[in-house]
């Protein structure tokens, strides 16, 4: 089962047409990049597949359930990472995680969350500090262990390594290989073609609404970054 | 645990854990807290000091000696209008239109002793009673905790993970809701204390507990708005700045408008120009002082004729307590006619400015709060009226003993020295004309009846913002 399809989707937001027939799929345990500039659709797309926007026409599902019909099905099936997401600053990672894993329905133990923690690479001493004093990258990994407590097959990134040091990218697109290495689907909108050569293994580029380009990795492989950030430049930003 | 409670309890720990939140927490705390204490020993003081001074009074015009009749006429006597138990929440036109009248032959005197009038200490705000500060004041807390409730969610980014694993836009509204109910039961409090203690000393029930629920029902309109406000905006200048708007529109400048038009629309005379037109009148009926004044010579005749005797010193009654009665009575009538008249315009004043209350939650609020409490403007023409009645009542019953135990030619030799002044005395026992007067609020049905339209104001406002909330609610987006 595909995890993601969107086929000649069309969706206007305040009377603009922002996508203009937009059509890709993502695989079970593949990342997709989707890479544009500023305007070309890449958040609308996002909100579309989380049904918080209806399309004019055309389709979008989620695991085979279609994002306007099962909505509450649909989100149940997808972590969502905004950009620049600094979950609640008043509270320390375990407050956090436990607050919206409640929410969620999802009752977990100190246990799991630790371990969630350890996977993305959270350091003990942290845990237990407010969120305010954490670094970007630090929040991000925290809301990444959030989508990987939800366990769901499926985590839409916006502008997921906006703001991070080098550093705290690498960390990042090893920590988004090794999800979908454990099977998840991941779409990520991102204007950072390095970043999404790293993790990518398909780049759709976006531009004006329309895609313009696709990269497929080759088997065992990365998308060569040097023929995307051409295309990105001549097409993209056009 | 449901998702509203689970969200209503992350609402409070984040205002518990935000300095600000606390401070201003704190402090209206404090201020509520000594509010309710002071006023309710005020009340308490002024009941017992009213009731002791009431006691007083009477006791003093009992043991008067001998006097001639129409001296303790002008004697006079004191009323006091007791604060009912829930005066220790809403003292309401009590501070302003006094609580004690002076009665007396031939007069209607204003009621005296207003706070209002006399008390300088709060810089000419008048003292914060419990109901002041919830009407006026603790919207603005709820406006400060309570216009951050959503917007602060868009501005940590967490609306959208919210809503994106299934939390709803009606979930967080209910979670948010809850969040602000809890904090105006929080603050309601020192209200249900007042209800409760004002039961306990009397009050019904049933009023009290009206009373309480207007509050909250008013502090809740407050809490919906604000989270309608932080629903639909997306920044919290705006929020705040609508919300400041509205406050100060509701609170401040529609009671201003509303007073300004009922002055306008039902213009009152004036008391100089009232009091001149009444003595006007009054001197129309002559001098009951005077029994050869010639307003009363029909009634010479006509006693002369019915008593078949020519000399009123042969009537088998007093001519001069039968002129002084009439006089009353006569004086009486024209004097209720112009303070019915009084009262009936500051109704329909009233009225006027309370059928504002449709667009401003504040004055139907304090207009419910002072019918529940029995301290509204109804309840004071009532004991204005109640008093007037216990005027007349004793200076006509001194006029009878005037009538039937003096006799005519006594009373004329009253200034012929010792003797003449000595018969021209009646017995103290007479002095027991006077009743005691203790003035009661209105019954709690009575007293509900008349909040009712303003209450259901406040219902509908209510209402019509928690719907507002919850479709604005369903179309959240992050």
């Amino acid at each position: 089962m595909t995890a993601i399809v969107v086929q000649d989707l069309r969706v206007s937001r305040g009377g603009t047409e922002v996508l203009k027939g937009i059509s890709f799929s993502v695989d079970p345990g593949s990342v997709y990049a989707l890479l544009g500039g500023n305007g070309a659709g890449k958040s609308t797309t996002l909100l579309t597949l989380l049904g918080f926007l209806t399309p004019d026409s055309g389709s979008a599902s989620v695991l085979d359930n279609d994002v306007t019909q099962c909505v509450s099905r649909v989100r149940q099936q997808i972590a969502y990472l905004p950009e620049a997401a600094t979950l609640y600053p008043h509270l320390n990672a375990y407050e956090n995680l436990e607050y919206f894993l409640d929410l969620a329905g999802r009752k977990t133990t100190q246990l799991e969350l630790d371990q969630a923690l350890d996977e993305v690479g959270l350091q003990l001493e942290s845990r237990s500090r407010h969120m305010e004093d954490y670094s970007k990258g630090m929040r991000q990994k925290v809301a990444i262990s959030l989508a990987i407590l939800r366990e769901t097959p499926v985590l839409l990134l916006d502008e997921p390594t906006s703001g991070l040091d080098p550093v705290a990218i690498d960390e990042f697109n090893a920590l988004v290989r090794n999800l979908a290495g454990l099977g998840k689907s991941i779409l990520m909108v991102t204007h950072d073609v390095y970043g999404a050569c790293q993790v990518a293994n398909r780049i759709g580029l976006l531009r004006r609404g329309q895609l313009v380009g696709s990269f497929d990795a080759p088997a065992g492989e990365r998308i060569e970054t040097d023929r995307v950030h051409a295309t990105f430049a001549e097409r993209a930003t056009a | 645990m449901s998702s509203a409670v689970r969200i209503a309890r992350e609402e409070w720990r984040q205002w518990l854990r935000s300095r600000l939140a606390v401070l201003s927490f704190a402090v209206f705390t404090i201020l509520l807290l000594v509010t309710t204490v002071l006023t309710t020993l005020d009340v308490q003081e002024a009941r017992h000091l009213r009731l002791h001074q009431q006691g007083q009074a009477e006791e003093a015009f009992y043991s008067q000696p001998d006097r001639h009749p129409h001296r303790m006429v002008h004697y006079g006597h004191y009323v006091f209008r007791t604060p009912p138990p829930l005066a220790m929440f809403e003292p309401g036109v009590d501070s302003v239109t006094g609580q004690s009248l002076f009665l007396e032959g031939h007069r209607q005197n204003s009621a005296m002793f207003a706070d209002a009038r006399a008390e300088p200490r709060a810089g000419g705000f008048g003292p914060l009673s419990p109901a002041k500060l919830y009407h006026l004041f603790l919207p603005l807390l709820i406006i400060a905790l309570g216009h951050g409730v959503i917007l602060r969610e868009r501005e940590a980014r967490t609306l959208g993970p919210l809503l994106s694993q299934g939390v709803t836009g009606a979930h967080l509204y209910r979670g948010k809701l809850l969040a602000l109910g809890a904090l105006v039961g929080f603050l309601s409090l020192p209200a249900l204390f007042s209800s409760i203690a004002a039961t306990a000393l009397g009050e019904s029930l049933i009023a009290s507990m009206m009373l309480y629920i207007a509050n909250v029902l008013y502090l809740g309109i407050w809490a919906a708005l604000a989270l309608s406000v932080s629903i639909a905006t997306r920044a919290r200048g705006v929020a705040l700045g609508i919300l400041s708007a509205v406050w100060v529109l509701t609170v401040l400048v529609v009671p201003r408008v509303g007073v300004t038009s009922a002055s306008a629309t039902l213009p009152t005379e004036g008391k100089i120009l009232t009091d001149m037109r009444m003595n006007d009148d009054l001197r129309k009926l002559g001098d009951g002082h005077n029994a050869s004044d010639p307003a009363f010579a029909q009634l010479r005749t006509d006693l002369l004729a019915q008593y078949n005797v020519n000399r009123v010193e042969d009537l088998p009654v007093n001519f001069r307590g039968i002129v002084a009665s009439k006089s009353e009575t006569d004086l009486t009538a024209t004097l209720n006619a112009y303070a019915e008249k009084r009262m009936k315009r500051e109704l329909a004043q009233a009225g006027h400015l309370a059928a504002y209350g449709l667009v401003s939650p504040y004055l139907a609020v304090g207009g419910a709060s002072r019918h529940l409490a029995g301290t509204d403007l109804e309840t004071h023409h009532r004991f204005l009226r109640e008093a007037e009645t216990a005027r007349y009542e004793f200076v006509q019953g001194l006029n009878k003993a005037h009538i039937e135990k003096l006799s005519y030619v006594d009373d004329m030799n009253r200034n012929n020295g010792e003797e003449g002044g000595r018969r021209a005395r009646i017995d103290a026992a007479n002095w027991q004309v006077l009743e005691e007067f203790r003035f009661t609020p209105d019954s709690a049905n009575e007293r509900i009846s008349r909040a009712t339209s303003k209450l259901t104001w406040l219902v509908l406002w209510f209402l019509v913002l928690v719907c507002f909330g919850l479709i604005s609610a369903r179309r959240l987006t992050p």
